[in-house]
């Protein structure tokens, strides 16, 4: 059996590759302008790391995820990135009750429960503030040459600016406003992360946070955005080894599931 | 002889003695409209994509909402006295001055454009651009109902009213947005205050010194409204306006008797058209919404007989808070994701639970009064909250949508409160889904699919594993 989940998100595109064994591979690349081809580069890609010299055509069951999943041609069925990230998070953390998902244009609180099953939800998408792209924008105009870096910056001030507006465009003149006031750009690079960090734990608030609590997509790699998330809702928050690919895996474990049904 | 429009209105039922009786009147309506030839294949294709255009009773439905379109437009024309009000309203005041004399236009003009312009010609922005130009502008979280109202006044396509009626019963902006009538149009204003908010927990009673106060509000504004427009209403306004109304609610009823079948027989955005007819005009769309509603339901008596419907049988069953007024597309979307919708909160009024008015007060206002604390919607959380709950068992549901608008003050406050007691209450899920009934520019499609799939499949989960 050899199955994959795509999960082509507004930024990136990722696949998982699952076998037998378990994940063979997996690749995540930028999405592009074009939907259906970021999701065969990125499930070849995925198919190469695994070692495996063979075409997306040869794949047993492919299930589609992200805000592109309705285009996906490869894909045999689909469903939302939000239950995809709840079956991907409790497969690689079975206790999971709790998942805070960042991606690069959307933010989602999830209740889970011990089955992975989705029972609440919220979802944030109608402003990039509580985002991944605010976190772009801003290393962007304070001269941060990887976004990579930002967390770790982050985690380095001990004043952080306090950054009131809500709007990432609005947000970057308030950034341009306090540099200009002087302001250490560590502690301007604090606030920015905690406002982020702000805005999405009101979000989960409204839901009921319990332990497990999981947080996933890409902006949980960033460790400033972690611990300010982690201060604001009071909790720990677990983060899978590769955190971005927890939709693209449930798209794969659903992928099996559908691979064994229909044979 | 032929004209562009008269494949369009023969698509929303119109006969042909019909167009052809009215042409002259379709044809002066569209000019003040802006409607051309250019209009009428997006108006076919929006129809279409939206209605259930095989069943004649909701072509014949879309045929109310045009007629009402065109009365509204050349209401001055025809001589009328015309009177606005605000949606959702209390209705009974609008519906006792239409009694009164045939010589009074009332009606929402709002949401009949919203219905026509939006509904029908996928042509509504143009019109709430004029109304944020005209006093209530964009990104101020103002509603597109009232901009919609002041767009269509500011732009010549409907008429200036003799009068306004204005209540915040439900909806402070209302109030507001018809002052905005008589700053820029100098229309009169017959003012119904409604401070109506009712104790937690009091709702199904409700207490008489608010049926007082709110009846003696009611009673004032048709004073106002009798000097202004030079009419006198007939004593027995209240029973002849409720009689004429009767035959509505009763074929209305029949309908979402029909709605408890599984599969749900017909889409709910069908079942809006009518919910919304009967909150916004008094006049000759609700006598073609009773007519159209005689050929519907043997229609749908059909279908359920055949086992046939609008979603698959066996869908989980969810009732919504609002329709949707100018694009019917979301309700379209729940129904695509595969739940069935038989019932809207604000046709619960009607089709859920019996409510009772106490029926012992005595002046027309007090009647009017009665009625609508009677029905728990308007006037208290605990009250929508209540009704919800009866409405879930009525109709068997599985979950609940709170559809609410950003803008709109007791919508989205209430839709987050009744989110967390209505799961407390009934064990049921609730999805708090913003969408702007009024308005589609104001949301992304992609990101309500999300939503309201990720629903979808919570709900078929938990119904598969209560079989199991």
């Amino acid at each position: 059996m050899l199955v994959a989940g795509v999960d082509v998100g507004a930024a990136t595109a990722k696949a998982v590759i699952l076998g037998d064994s378990g994940i063979l591979g997996y690749s995540i690349r930028p999405t592009g302008h074009n939907a259906k081809l970021a999701a065969n580069k990125v499930t070849q890609e995925a198919l190469e790391k695994a070692g495996l010299s063979i075409s997306i055509d040869d794949l047993d069951y492919v299930v589609s995820t992200g805000y592109a999943r309705g285009s996906i041609d490869l894909a045999n069925k689909t469903f939302t990135e939000i239950i995809c990230h709840a079956k991907g998070a409790h497969f690689v953390i079975p206790s999971t009750r709790f998942i805070i998902d960042m991606g690069g244009q959307d933010s989602k609180a999830i209740e889970v429960d011990p089955e992975g099953n989705v029972t609440n939800f919220i979802m944030n998408d109608k402003c990039a503030a509580g985002t991944g792209r605010f976190i772009e924008v801003m290393a962007q105009v304070l001269e941060v040459e990887s976004v990579a870096e930002m967390g770790p910056l982050a985690l380095q001030s001990k004043k952080p600016c306090c950054i009131s507006s809500t709007c990432t465009v609005f947000a970057e003149t308030e950034v341009v406003v306090l540099r200009a006031e002087g302001k250490d750009r560590k502690d301007l690079i604090a606030g920015v992360h905690r406002a982020v960090a702000s805005r999405v734990a009101a979000m989960a608030s409204s839901l009921t946070i319990r332990p497990d609590a999981v947080f996933t997509g890409g902006v949980a790699k960033n460790i400033g955005v972690r611990r300010f998330l982690e201060e604001k809702i009071g909790m720990e928050l677990r983060v899978p080894e590769e955190p971005q690919i927890i939709g693209a895996l449930g798209a794969a474990l659903f992928a099996r599931e559908g691979f064994k049904g229909d044979n | 002889m032929a004209d562009y429009y008269d494949e369009l209105f023969k698509l929303c039922g119109f006969e042909d003695e019909e167009i052809e009786e009215e042409r002259t009147r379709i044809e002066k309506a569209f000019e003040r409209l802006g409607i051309g030839p250019e209009d009428m294949e997006t108006a076919d294709s929006w129809v279409r994509q939206n209605h259930d255009v095989t069943l004649k009773g909701v072509r014949k439905l879309l045929g109310a909402w045009l007629k009402e379109l065109i009365d509204l437009v050349l209401a001055r024309d025809d001589g009328k006295k015309i009177v606005y009000f605000g949606f959702p309203a209390i209705l009974g005041p609008g519906l006792m001055l239409s009694a009164s004399s045939d010589d009074v236009f009332v009606c929402a003009p709002d949401m009949v454009l919203d219905h026509t312009m939006g509904q029908i010609f996928n042509k509504l922005t143009p019109i709430l651009e004029a109304g944020e130009a005209n006093g209530l502008p964009s990104g101020h979280a103002l509603c597109s109902l009232w901009q919609a109202k002041i767009g269509g006044v500011a732009l010549g396509m409907i008429p200036v009213p003799d009068l306004a009626l204005a209540s915040s019963y439900y909806c402070d902006m209302g109030s507001k947005a018809d002052d905005l009538v008589t700053a820029q149009f100098g229309v009169p204003m017959a003012y119904i205050d409604g401070v109506m908010d009712s104790s937690w927990g009091e709702y199904p009673d409700y207490l008489p010194e608010r049926v007082h106060y709110l009846g003696a509000q009611i009673d004032q504004a048709l004073k106002k409204a009798e000097k202004v427009l030079d009419i006198e209403i007939v004593p027995d306004a209240w029973e002849k306006s409720q009689k004429d109304s009767r035959a509505f609610v009763n074929n209305l009823l029949r309908l979402l008797d029909l709605m408890r079948a599984d599969p749900v027989p017909v889409s709910v955005a069908e079942l809006e058209l009518l919910e919304a007819l009967s909150g916004s005009s008094t006049g000759r769309g609700i006598r073609e919404g009773v007519k159209a509603m005689e050929i519907l339901i043997p229609e749908l008596e059909e279908r359920v007989k055949a086992g046939t419907g609008a979603v698959e049988k066996g869908a989980p069953r969810v009732i919504t808070w609002v329709g949707h007024c100018a694009d019917p597309r979301v309700t379209r979307l729940v129904e695509d994701v595969g739940l069935a919708v038989p019932l809207t909160l604000t046709l619960a009024w009607v089709g859920g639970p019996p409510f009772k008015p106490k029926r012992t007060y005595a002046t027309p206002g007090e009647k009017i009064a009665d009625y609508e604390l009677a029905t728990g919607i308007f006037h208290g959380t605990d009250g929508v909250i209540k009704r919800f709950e009866m409405g879930a068992k009525v109709m068997k549901l599985d979950g609940f949508i709170m559809n609410y608008l950003y803008n709109c003050r007791p919508d989205a406050l209430l839709s987050h409160n009744t989110k967390k007691y209505l799961e407390e209450k009934t064990g049921l899920p609730v999805l708090a889904l913003e969408i702007d009934a009024f308005d589609s520019r104001a949301y992304s499609a992609a990101s309500l699919r999300t939503k309201v799939e990720t629903f979808a499949h919570m709900l078929k989960a938990k119904k598969k594993s209560a079989k199991e």
